[in-house]
């Protein structure tokens, strides 16, 4: 393949991503953290976003990345954990992000390793369809072995069949790296997860417990100090601690051969525990630390905020306003009144989020722990970890991200030149195996999510949700990048649940996730 | 599940008695309906052209918790001569059993209306509570508490009930947590652990029974869910029993469960 026609390809799949993107902002300029670069992490910076930019706050003080393990390429490919996880995204890694590096490095960075980089090992290098997942949606390939393996390294027995009906990217028919070859793996494509905030994600409080609060069933545990795990670091909730997801990590995404030694895990747990994000200001709203602000804005605040409490009340609050820019005067001028419009406007979009009810249904392990099917509840209510918005407890449950019929596909027409990108599944419940209780016995699903790792029936689909923190630094959304902005996020809850929301109160709750 | 024969309401004159007074038994499996209030919905059911008022929709602290659309429901409880809600005749106690399989015919929404808008304050309103859970926070219980009772000093009785045909759920998690923690602060030798199957008759003499086996399941499962939270080192003596035979509809719903005794608790 001539280079000329390399770049061809790349334009062509860059036009059209820019194309599915929003009409956000333009992207902010290259913020790219080299591994080994041998900058200071200041103990406050902050990043240009989409709204405004994003605070990147270390508790602890600056910190010196020279030999430091979260930014050196400490495994085979050249990669850092700083590539997937940069301070400028919010500790994540934005597919504005992945596209730039393409471009500024002719698809090169380590980045774009094959292991999981490429839609599939065996692809071409260079070529950027061999990358469409990470350049299109900001996916990297999650591998794992089917059937799934306990801690103890026994077979767990899957109550379900898995087959696969599409298989875009070659890589589970693949023989030798599909669910066919001498080690049977299964691949699914998901988003990197924002490593900050870490101190509330892996809180011991509200809901943490020897047994799940969503299925009685016993969580895991931290291998060294034998407490229960609140299960909500990866989408699958495979791993229960910083440390044993680093380890893994090292291994599959680094290329690290063998096991990290203590310090070095150490300094990453160190690192990752004490780094805080989120959005600093908002390019209309103004100023998000400002002394006597709201209490739940700001990466300061939240640095000093109490963990493990469900802020589903009116007591704590999950993002907590303070009642205040309720009702602001006009503004000192043009500046000063579009403000505080857009500071109202968050304020409206607070109140959407903990008080517009709607009918939740069919969603698993939601609807299925006690509060009916269908229950006419809020955004809070699964929402509901004080000063982060994602789950309190155990947090993998079925919205229909995954899912069909919810999941977004392709629409295949005679008209669309366009193919499906991720891979499809037919899962079926083996007999004698209670049905899904939604879905039934036959599901199909672009990611089974939890049900990779525990091998049941009824978490098909269940991905355990995000924090809210940072989003205007990371998009796209869900675990599967299927939403390219915060208005596509919030339309598919519109969709999914049948809200029916307004025009404003569409745009207010946009404008409140764009001030987190 | 097995079905049997209906033809047993000869032998059970108030099987086909009409409109059942307060205090009477009720058993029937029904499709659920959902009644949107100016507040919190409440799950009503219709038997034999009575409308019945189940629960409301409150939060995971709930000892009754709502049916799900989407599925029948087996209801088991007495009539109450308390005011009817939501337009329907209350049923209390109540038993409520999800039944497995799908039933796209359970699909009733009806839309709020003045006349059946709730005459006090829910619990918990359909949104952010008011800083507590509705009933209370059930992990807080002591072990003395109701489904960890000290029968002597050296045993305590667990009880975990179950919905027709239902293993472990989500309403499981406290009391195995409570299990869980008096066996290690008491540093416990053993734990016996006995499961039952049950039947129900309900109130048309017809008689469900839970599928076969599932005593042996649950006594099983309970074993495994405890040494899977790290309660190893103790002697498990696990058994069950079929009390499936002679349904009454009156004991029902209470055979259906496990029993656990904590034993050399000092």
């Amino acid at each position: 393949m001539t280079v000329g026609f390399q770049r061809l390809l790349v334009s062509s799949i860059l036009g059209l991503c820019v194309g599915i993107a929003s009409a956000q902002d333009a992207p902010p300029a290259s913020n790219w953290w080299a591994p080994a670069s041998g900058k200071p992490l200041a103990a406050l910076a902050s990043y240009p976003d989409a709204f405004g930019s994003v605070g990147v706050m270390n508790a602890a003080g600056p910190v010196n990345s020279v030999g430091h393990p979260f930014f050196e390429p400490i495994g085979q490919n050249g990669r850092a954990c700083v590539t997937c996880h940069q301070p400028a995204n919010g500790m994540s890694l934005s597919v504005e992000t992945i596209r730039r590096r393409w471009e500024e490095s002719d698809g090169k960075d380590a980045l774009f390793a094959p292991v999981d980089g490429m839609d599939c090992p065996h692809l071409p290098s260079g070529d950027p369809h061999s990358h469409s997942m990470l350049l299109e949606r900001g996916l990297f390939r999650i591998f794992l072995p089917w059937p799934p393996k306990a801690v103890d390294g026994s077979t767990i027995e899957p109550e379900f069949t898995l087959e696969v009906v599409r298989d875009p990217t070659g890589c589970n028919t693949h023989p030798e790296y599909g669910l066919k070859s001498a080690h049977p793996l299964v691949s699914v494509y998901r988003r990197p997860r924002p490593v900050a905030n870490l101190r509330y994600i892996t809180h011991q409080g509200f809901g943490v417990f020897a047994f799940i609060g969503k299925n009685g069933l016993p969580a895991s545990r931290d291998p060294d100090s034998g407490q229960p795990s609140a299960m909500n670091l990866l989408s699958d909730a495979r791993q229960p601690t910083l440390a044993t997801q680093a380890l893994e990590a090292a291994v599959t995404h680094l290329q690290f051969d063998g096991k990290l030694d203590d310090q070095r895990l150490g300094r990453i747990v160190d690192f990752e525990r004490q780094i805080y994000v989120a959005q600093s200001q908002h390019a209309t709203a103004g100023d998000l630390m400002e002394a006597n602000g709201p209490s739940g804005l700001g990466v300061r605040n939240l640095a000093s905020g109490r963990d493990g409490l469900l802020g589903n009340n009116i007591t704590n609050f999950v993002i907590p306003l303070d009642g205040q820019w309720k009702q602001l005067p006009p503004g000192e001028d043009a500046q000063g009144a579009a403000r505080n419009r857009m500071r109202e406007s968050i304020a409206r979009g607070h109140d959407v989020f903990m008080f517009r009810t709607f009918w939740i249904r069919d969603a698993m392990h939601l609807n299925t722990v006690g509060l009916g099917n269908p229950a006419k509840r809020t955004c809070a209510t699964c929402h509901g970890m004080h000063m982060l918005g994602m789950d309190v407890a155990n947090g993998w449950m079925d919205i229909g991200t995954t899912n069909l019929p919810w999941a977004r596909e392709e629409p295949l027409n005679p008209w669309s030149a366009r193919k499906p990108l991720l891979p499809l599944f037919k899962i079926t419940c083996k007999t004698g195996v209670p049905p899904h209780p939604f879905l039934g016995s036959v599901i199909y699903t672009q990611d089974p999510g939890r049900a990779l790792i525990s091998g049941k029936c009824n978490d098909v689909g269940t991905i355990v949700m995000q924090q809210l923190r940072g989003l205007s630094a990371r998009a796209p959304y869900f675990a599967n990048g299927a939403a390219s902005s915060l208005r596509e996020l919030v339309d598919f809850y519109d969709r999914r649940f049948n809200i029916d929301f307004t025009d404003k109160e569409r745009e207010d709750l946009v404008n409140f996730l764009s001030a987190l | 599940m097995r079905w049997t024969s209906a033809l047993l309401a000869l032998a059970f004159p108030w099987a086909v008695a009409a409109a059942p007074s307060a205090g009477d038994r009720l058993s029937f499996v029904s499709c659920p309906i959902v009644r949107d209030t100016v507040t919190v919905p409440c799950w009503l059911a219709e038997y034999e052209g009575e409308v019945y008022f189940l629960t409301l929709q409150t939060d995971v602290s709930a000892p009754v918790n709502p049916p799900w659309l989407g599925h029948q429901v087996l209801v088991e409880g007495v009539v109450s001569d308390e005011p009817g809600i939501c337009g329907g005749r209350v049923i209390k106690p109540v038993a409520l059993s999800v039944l497995p399989a799908l039933d796209a015919s359970c699909n009733t929404m009806l839309p709020a209306e003045d006349r059946y808008n709730l005459g006090f304050e829910p619990p918990r309103p359909p949104g952010p509570s008011r800083g507590r859970l509705a009933f209370g926070d059930p992990t807080s219980r002591s072990a003395s508490a109701p489904g960890g009772t000290a029968a002597d000093g050296a045993t305590l009785k667990f009880s975990l009930s179950y919905e027709f045909d239902g293993m472990v759920a989500f309403r499981h998690a406290q009391i195995l947590q409570r299990i869980l923690e008096s066996s290690r602060a008491n540093n416990a030798t053993g734990l016996r652990i006995t499961a039952y199957r049950s039947a129900s008759r309900l109130s048309n003499g017809t008689v469900m029974r839970e599928r076969e086996h599932i005593d042996r399941e649950r006594a099983e499962q309970i074993r495994e869910l405890l040494r899977g939270a790290g309660l190893e080192n103790v002697k498990y003596e696990v058994s069950w029993k079929d009390l499936s035979k002679r349904p009454d509809g009156v004991q029902d719903v209470a055979n259906r469960r496990v029993d656990v005794v904590v034993v050399g608790a000092n």
